[in-house]
């Protein structure tokens, strides 16, 4: 066997693959490295999301499940709590003691009882239910507050984008 | 593609310089003067001796590495432009020793530090990837021996050539190739480790351990050589600015490393002193699996104060940054009781004991002498107090809204129990704040009591006085019960509004009348009194307004 790591993920990877989360699919990009996950997330029902399917990538550091894994969306993402270049800000993804908007509180951050299937159902409540007061993307928090209407047309515009449906 | 033509392109150019200057001198020796005169010629042979070093990087990566993966290859780049950048700092200290023999031996330099970065890297990779091959072992294996062997070399040859010729650019070769032949050493039992390792079934708990001490040891070793090599520079030349950066992040993780094995030893100490281990039964109750490594507890497992089971290893790891329950955020250090009686109440105090007060209750104490204070001096209590009644007496603070589900009792509380409703938020401080507040008006409503009690006491001489007790017992009573959220409450954060906090607490808001009401209603022993009590004080509050 081998580090115990890669023995978490494995079974993480396993248990992912017997008992799949619906609308998430997950997986590690090469399976001779399984520090390398892609994920495709669909968009929750009745929200402007609906519909989209989003594919992420995670990268886990050497000493997971004691330090959280980095997620980064690779398509286009127009969210409050993504930032322009795709990563995710969420509390469960920091561990305690970093805090990048100093807003959390230490019980909603890493630990590792978490999980990659918790990490991305935290993920997809994220999308139905934008945290407008943290603000990874400060454009899209301000959009989402004051003109739903446009968020909902550039959320539309995405989501056609990740199904390869260009206007 | 482009590497491709750059090459094609250079070896042309190299071709007809060098076919020209023969063509011009047709003899060797001329030849190569002319060359060498010609700044254009040199230029275009300096052009493919670095393409030539390219090749041969890519052409040696090819049989140790294969391919690199994207994220070696970012590593490798970001590296390189450091070491770029420093060897041009240090080019700058030795100018005057500064000819193409001294160029090639830099290029050779970061050449081969270049392979021990990718030897590093893709020894971690070991932990990562479940198929480890056999051609990887022989590549790393090789390619290791090989490195140490140059680094020997070169350390040989500088050693030398400064004890021949005095000190020269030659330190800093000779230093270099130290640095590299620790880390070669680092890699190393790196790689043993991970090897050893990924031949046993079951996980290896000692070798986060030994990397620990490994690293501890390697980073000393570096720090001891900077500061040497430092020291040399300033006493023979001048201020290796081009050292700096390496010998800051090296004391850094020096530094790092020795936190680490604090903690560990910290949490290791805690681990074999505070928590036991957990039984067969336990084990079966908790679903048998870590919950940090997914996998089944045999053995080896210890139980935390809050009933949280773990590996003993997992659980060592996750204390190095920790100090915190993974599954319910319980700070542990706080919570240095032997836990030995956690599981069960403790059978020392029994529930409802008279003397409460013995558990440590400083808010109590706080509180006691402010209402001494305020008692006035020409108070006499009767001397034989009458045995107090039962603690619940007093009654809850007066509602609305209803009091918040509380303990029989402290003492029916385990100390994990007690601990969890302790918590160290600031809501929690804020709750026991605003608790501090009640308790004190209650023990001011309590006074003002007392005075009129003993002015109805000196009148009625035989008429029972029970008050002051209560009073005194009302405090530890309330505090335990404004602190409890009950006490199955799981949430980790502790952050849900207290009790104390949530409601505005009536008995401050409306000090005495409310407080003394409740107490003259609820309590059925000093009826008389309380009747007599309650017309005077209607009376007396009659007569201040």
């Amino acid at each position: 066997m081998a580090g115990s790591a890669l023995r978490r993920l494995m079974a993480e990877y396993k248990q992912l693959t017997l008992n799949p989360p619906e609308g998430i699919i997950a997986g590690p990009i090469n399976e001779e490295n399984f520090f390398e996950w892609e994920a495709l997330i669909t968009g929750p029902e009745g929200t402007c999301f609906e519909g989209g399917i989003f594919p992420a990538k995670l990268i886990f550091p050497s000493d997971y499940p004691l330090s959280p894994p980095k997620m980064q969306f690779v398509c286009e993402m127009f969210h409050p709590n993504i930032y322009a270049d795709g990563r995710v800000c969420i509390s469960i993804l920091h561990a305690p003691g970093d805090d990048p908007m100093g807003y959390e509180s230490s019980s909603e951050r890493w630990s590792p009882v978490q999980s990659v299937e918790k990490i991305l159902l935290s993920v997809v409540s994220m999308l139905a239910e934008p945290n407008d007061e943290s603000g990874a993307n400060v454009d899209a928090a301000k959009m989402w507050r004051e003109d739903r209407a446009q968020f909902n047309s550039i959320a539309d515009r995405i989501v056609k984008k990740t199904l390869g449906l260009h206007q | 593609m482009k590497a491709l033509l750059a090459t094609v392109i250079s070896l042309t150019l190299t071709v007809v310089v060098i076919g020209n200057a023969y063509y011009q001198k047709k003899q060797f020796y001329p030849s190569v003067v002319y060359l060498t005169n010609s700044n254009p010629s040199m230029a275009v042979m300096y052009l493919q001796a670095f393409i030539l070093v390219l090749l041969i990087g890519k052409l040696m990566r090819k049989v140790f590495f294969g391919t690199l993966r994207p994220a070696e290859f970012e590593h490798l780049i970001e590296r390189s432009w450091y070491a770029i950048t420093e060897t041009c700092l240090a080019f700058t200290v030795f100018r005057d020793d500064f000819n193409p023999k001294f160029i090639a031996l830099f290029t050779v330099l970061l050449f081969l530090k270049a392979f021990h970065w990718l030897a590093e890297d893709r020894v971690d990779y070991m932990e990562r990837s479940p198929v480890i091959g056999l051609v990887f072992h022989v590549r790393i294996l090789s390619l290791l021996m090989l490195l140490a062997h140059l680094d020997m070399y070169f350390i040989v040859h500088a050693y030398q050539v400064t004890m021949a010729k005095g000190p020269s650019v030659q330190l800093v070769f000779g230093f270099e190739y130290a640095i590299l032949i620790i880390m070669i050493a680092n890699i190393l039992i790196k790689y043993i480790l991970h090897a050893i390792d990924s031949r046993w079934e079951a996980p290896w708990e000692s070798k986060a351990a030994v990397l620990l001490y490994t690293e501890l040891a390697v980073n000393f070793l570096k720090v001891l050589l900077y500061i040497g090599f430092v020291t040399v520079m300033v006493r023979i030349y001048t201020l290796p600015l081009f050292a700096f950066r390496p010998m800051y992040e090296t004391m850094r993780s020096f530094k790092k490393a020795y936190n680490d094995v604090v903690l560990s030893r910290r949490a290791i100490r805690n681990m074999n002193t505070l928590y036991p281990d957990a039984t067969a039964a336990e084990l079966a109750a908790a679903d048998n699996e870590c919950i940090i490594c997914r996998e089944d507890m045999h053995s080896g497992a210890k139980k935390l104060p809050c009933n949280h089971i773990f590996h003993a290893a997992c659980l060592r790891l996750w204390f190095q940054r920790q100090q915190t329950c993974p599954t319910c955020r319980l700070n542990v250090l706080r919570a240095p009781e032997p836990p030995t009686a956690a599981p069960a109440p403790p059978n020392a105090v029994p529930p409802h004991a008279p003397n409460m007060p013995n558990m440590p209750l400083p808010h109590m104490n706080l509180n006691m002498p402010h209402m001494n204070l305020n008692m006035p001096p020409n108070l006499n209590l009767p001397p034989n107090l009458p045995p107090p009644p039962p603690m619940m007496s007093w009654g809850a603070p007066p509602p609305p809204p209803p009091p918040p589900p509380r303990p029989a009792g402290l003492a029916t509380l385990s100390l994990a129990e007690l601990q969890r409703m302790e918590g160290n938020e600031r809501a929690n401080i804020e709750a026991r704040l605003q608790l501090l507040q009640e308790i004190q008006a209650m023990l001011d409503a309590a006074v003002l009591l007392m005075q009129q009690y003993s002015t109805v006491a000196a009148r009625h001489p035989g008429a029972t006085v029970a008050t002051q007790t209560d009073s005194v017992k009302e405090s530890p009573e309330r505090s335990g019960a404004g602190e409890a959220p009950a006490p199955d409450s799981t949430s980790p954060s502790g952050l849900e509004p207290r009790p104390g906090a949530a409601q505005p607490g009536p008995s401050k808001d409306l000090p005495s009348s409310s407080v003394m009401s409740s107490t003259s209603t609820s309590n059925d022993s000093t009826d008389a009194a309380a009747e007599e009590l309650r017309r005077r004080r209607l009376q007396k509050f009659t007569t201040e307004k």
